[in-house]
């Protein structure tokens, strides 16, 4: 499809060299949105579980220290920053580039959780991350391959799509689909967001969905079916 | 309807999904020697030949990109040229210990301390100069963590509450 009946009529380019970053309300409203949630997120505490102690009446409040909030913090925003710029990314490395960030900053908010449940599917997690850096980069460069460019706007230029050009956007959504945890991977995803520190986990979410959104769009214009 | 139940409770267990994300993308690799090669040959950032400059005598072999120091820029093509109006002139540039190696060693090119940056430099630090700041912020978060946890975790273990 073409850009414009993806995301709206271009507004406006942020031409940074060869990688041209572009403006349609589609973009601008998902990178708007994004930057909110990371000011929100910003501004926020976190939140402290309460568990009830076996055979007592007692509680057990498990909060976030100030040393673990300062970094979560740091990297939530980090992360809403990153998410925030795989929204309005014009160049297919780029994005690629943007995801690894987001997903290596999502594994940093749960590092330091004292939790070894989580910490083990963060670990999980960050094995799936490594490995989705071949297919990430490897979509990427097979599409570079093929087209002969990584802008998105010569690749919407293109009128057909080569049998390459489908099994590097395949290798991009596998790669997209790892990082973010979509269907059948959720698994270590869904068991890092069980731990306190509820808005910085958020990010994690938020990222997640915003960026897989984005992704279906890059893949729509690199793989001409409709 | 009970096997797709188990099938749900499996996937709900974190140790499984590495494993079960890695045979996908093995499937797909393998998919993947089926599909017919396509190359572009006009492409972005193109190269010479193989042994094309070797053949031709050029100094810096198999790094030739054209050009004479802060004479001429070198051959550089740009996606966008109207937003890099300088470019090539990294591409040309090389120190003057580089001139003076290259005018007494035909074999300059063929060490790695001879590339004189060239393309490379161009790409990275000029026309797509973002992917560098992204790359390295990648690294820097990455370092970041480590240390951070190399910090609380492992060094300062005192201050920790041992129950």
């Amino acid at each position: 499809m073409d850009l414009a009946s993806l995301g709206g009529n271009l507004l406006g380019t942020i031409p940074l060299g060869d990688i041209v970053l572009y403006l349609t309300p589609f973009h601008l409203f998902m990178f708007v949105v994004v930057l909110i949630f990371t000011v929100l997120i910003a501004m926020s505490r976190t939140e402290t579980q309460v568990e009830a102690s076996f055979k007592t009446l007692n509680d057990n409040k498990v909060s976030v220290g100030l040393e673990e909030f300062k970094i979560r913090r740091f990297l939530a925003i980090v992360c809403g920053l990153a998410t925030a710029g795989a929204m309005i990314t014009g160049d297919l490395f780029n994005f690629t580039l943007f995801a690894t960030l987001i997903g290596i900053v999502n594994l940093g908010i749960v590092s330091a959780v004292k939790q070894i449940d989580v910490l083990d599917a963060a670990y999980n997690y960050g094995l799936i991350a490594m490995i989705c850096s071949l297919p990430l980069f490897g979509g990427a460069a097979i599409i570079l391959a093929s087209t002969g460019t990584l802008s998105l706007f010569e690749i919407a230029k293109i009128a057909t799509t080569a049998p390459m050009m489908t099994f590097g956007a395949l290798l991009l959504l596998i790669g997209i689909a790892g990082e973010t945890g979509t269907a059948p991977f959720f698994a270590t995803k869904a068991e890092m967001f069980r731990t306190p520190g509820s808005p910085f986990i958020l990010i994690i979410h938020l990222s997640s969905l915003m960026v897989i959104i984005r992704a279906i769009e890059i893949i729509l214009i690199i793989i001409k079916v409709i | 309807m009970k096997g797709i139940g188990n099938l749900w409770n499996k996937l709900a267990s974190p140790k499984r999904i590495p494993k079960l994300f890695s045979v996908a993308l093995g499937l797909l690799l393998v998919i993947g020697f089926l599909i017919p090669m396509d190359l572009n040959v006009n492409q972005l950032y193109p190269r010479p030949i193989p042994q094309q400059q070797v053949e031709e005598g050029l100094a810096v072999a198999p790094y030739d990109r054209g050009g004479e120091v802060l004479k001429v820029p070198g051959i550089t093509k740009a996606q966008y040229p109207e937003n890099s109006k300088s470019i090539g002139w990294i591409n040309s540039y090389m120190s003057p210990q580089a001139l003076f190696v290259k005018s007494i060693s035909p074999y300059f090119g063929t060490s790695i301390y001879s590339s004189p940056g060239g393309l490379i430099d161009e790409i990275l630090y000029y026309t797509r100069g973002f992917d560098t700041i992204l790359e390295s912020s990648i690294l820097m978060m990455s370092f970041t963590i480590a240390s951070w946890l190399a910090l609380n975790f492992t060094i300062n273990r005192r201050k920790e509450n041992f129950k």
